[in-house]
């Protein structure tokens, strides 16, 4: 293919222009905007982006692998009410904290069954379990909300440590984000990963065993929105169904922001990283603006758009360059 | 052959037609008031919209693209037709009917630019636009609901509860008449095939020289026309509207297409099952209620449905590939 080098000059420039556009926001936002640039905000940003950033991290590898799971938020609220009922039920603490994580991860686990060893496209099969597991979330709870936590869990939840501007749950997300950036850059699994998402035939014929491999993913994937369901829950000290309807998108475009290809085969941790971030600081300067939350509605969608029209546009802009260039 | 075989139904439509009417008669039996006039009258009625989103986005899906920005097009066009016939009294049924349509063009001309010119996934862009016209609704309405009395009564009182034959109502039989429209469309012309053409195969589809912009351009068109008419359906149904209604409800269309028979990944199914499939959905929901299942297990009933009719599509897909393969094994021999 001799276009390929140049789409992963595209690729590499976005990551970049990513990073510029985070410079940006951030800089300008801080001039524009008083209390923007302290730390109680910063605090705010990292704390109300760590149930997306945990999903993100996971979801990279799905989206690189060139599948998708739209039901992480549906698996997130079904492991709060979880977490919920059986804490309400008598269940230590630990234990229901263990359950929701559990949940999460067999959701997980029937979702990579279903689209792996039914063959069935993962994103028909996760639009219907994101019906599923929210319906089985709203059987259980009804519209019951369970919000008597024990005061060391819901602390961890919204605290931050000592009197810094690190909420409590950065250290668990940082944890998680080395590792799974050593998974994806530094191990064999990375690899393979990308290679599925770059042409899942010719990884097949190298030798990689897709099933299992995806089948792995989508269980990891419903593992981290078990964990965002315990974070959720503590942060807001609040066990309902509707926990965290249409987070699915916003980890989606965070992602797809962060340079990742919706098509497969090409992504970056640290990519991701600035996607969140830059969507976290958006959210925080229109919030500071007074901007009303409607308006935020439409700013998701439009980075969302962006998201994916700008490489692409990048990429035509180019093209026609070039060809002038020969032309002439 | 046997009588059983020589009554087995030839076509997806035709087997789905019989579960519909097993699962109403079913229900039937068990609770008399599903299957009485006004029971029926209900079922047609709340089943106006999503039929005809499903119609709407049913030659999207066959040509291997999604829509999800259709309910938050439907709550656009709702909120904008009732705001405006609350501020003009002499507004009557006809400017709604030309109102609603007009928004839902513009919202298809939005993604069928994104989609068809810049060759962007459907998927991401309709969830964009899913987003952005939500927003827009949250925005211009500020809040405000609108309630039957600052309606047009031409259109709440005479049309939307007009019944023929007190069984069929007014909505549902223009439903049925796009549907047949729709159906001879997409079955007789050029336009019809090249849907199915580029749905089976996008590549070959631009090789042979089809073309792939324009379908699918329209066919955004076309859904985001009927997501318009669908929010005029909905005030005629609910006589209300708020800055929420039918939110996320795009999935529930989905789902309806995809147990009608129209195979997500692209090039088969018709706007028949599409609605039988719209039909089929809210018989169950309706049929569980009657048979007093909590509501609150109505989106897992969905979720559930869903995957069982992504499962059957499959096995019906392997078992005719196999057919397929026999017979031709049989003819080289």
């Amino acid at each position: 293919m001799p276009n390929f080098p140049k789409i992963v000059q595209v690729r590499k420039s976005w990551d970049t222009a990513i990073l510029v556009l985070l410079l940006t926001v951030l800089i300008l936002a801080s001039l524009t905007t008083e209390g923007f640039l302290t730390a109680l905000n910063f605090s705010y940003i990292f704390s109300n982006t760590s149930e997306i950033t945990i999903i993100a991290f996971a979801m990279l590898f799905m989206i690189i692998m060139g599948e998708i799971d739209l039901s992480v938020a549906s698996i997130l609220a079904l492991g709060s009410a979880m977490l919920g009922w059986s804490y309400a039920k008598g269940a230590p603490i630990w234990l229901s904290i263990l359950i929701c994580i559990l949940v999460g991860t067999l959701c997980g686990l029937i979702n990579g069954f279903l689209v792996t060893k039914l063959g069935l496209g993962s994103l028909a099969v996760t639009i219907g379990t994101l019906a599923l597991y929210r319906g089985v979330a709203n059987g259980i709870l009804g519209e019951n909300t369970v919000n008597e936590f024990p005061e060391f869990w819901t602390s961890f939840g919204f605290d931050t440590i000592g009197t810094s501007f690190m909420p409590k749950t950065l250290p668990l997300i940082i944890f998680f984000g080395i590792m799974f950036g050593i998974l994806l850059h530094r191990t064999p699994f990375g690899r393979r990963t990308l290679a599925i998402g770059q042409s899942p035939e010719a990884a097949r014929f190298a030798g990689v065993n897709i099933i299992r491999h995806k089948m792995i993913v989508f269980t990891f994937t419903g593992f981290m929105s078990g964990i965002a369901g315990v974070v959720y829950t503590f942060r807001f000290s609040t066990a309902q169904a509707d926990n965290g309807v249409g987070i699915e998108l916003l980890v989606i475009s965070a992602i797809l922001l962060g340079g990742v290809s919706i098509f497969g085969g090409i992504g970056t941790m640290w990519g991701v990283v600035a996607g969140v971030l830059l969507a976290g600081s958006v959210e925080s300067w229109l919030t500071l603006r007074e901007i009303n939350a409607q308006w935020r509605t439409i700013v998701t969608g439009l980075l969302l758009l962006l998201s994916v029209a700008a490489p692409v546009l990048v990429q035509k802009s180019r093209n026609r360059r070039e060809r002038k260039a020969l032309k002439s | 052959m046997n009588l059983l075989g020589r009554l087995k139904p030839k076509s997806r439509e035709g087997s789905l037609a019989i579960i519909l009417l097993v699962a109403i008669g079913g229900t039937g039996l068990i609770n008399n008031r599903f299957l009485t006039g006004d029971g029926t009258r209900d079922l047609l009625a709340s089943t106006s919209v999503v039929a005809l989103l499903a119609i709407g986005i049913a030659p999207i899906v066959i040509m291997r693209h999604i829509d999800l920005s259709i309910a938050s097009t439907v709550g656009l066009s709702a909120w904008f037709v009732a705001d405006m016939s609350a501020k003009n009294p002499d507004f009557t049924w006809v400017q709604c009917f030309i109102v609603g349509p007009i928004i839902g063009v513009l919202v298809g001309i939005l993604n069928g630019l994104l989609v068809a010119g810049l060759r962007l996934p459907s998927l991401v862009v309709t969830l964009g636009t899913l987003y952005i016209v939500r927003g827009l609704v949250y925005v211009i309405s500020n809040s405000v609901d609108y309630n039957a009395q600052e309606m047009p009564t031409s259109l709440i009182d005479d049309l939307g509860q007009k019944v023929f034959f007190g069984l069929l109502p007014l909505t549902f039989s223009l439903v049925v008449i796009i549907m047949i429209i729709m159906a001879l469309y997409m079955k007789y012309t050029q336009a019809g095939r090249d849907c199915y053409a580029i749905g089976s195969n996008p590549p070959a589809a631009e090789l042979v020289g089809l073309k792939v912009f324009r379908r699918t351009f329209l066919a955004f068109v076309f859904s985001g026309f009927m997501a318009g008419l669908a929010g005029v359906f909905y005030l005629m149904r609910f006589a209300q509207v708020d800055s929420t209604a039918f939110y996320g409800q795009e999935l529930a269309v989905v789902a309806a297409v995809v147990i009608g028979g129209v195979t997500i990944f692209g090039g088969s199914g018709t706007v028949v099952g599409a609605v039988i499939g719209a039909l089929l959905v809210q018989t169950i929901q309706g049929g569980l209620a009657a048979l007093g299942v909590d509501a609150f297990w109505k989106s897992a009933i969905n979720g559930l449905l869903l995957i069982i009719a992504i499962y059957a599509d499959r096995v019906l897909a392997v078992r005719s590939e196999k057919q397929l393969l026999g017979q031709r094994i049989k003819e080289r021999n």
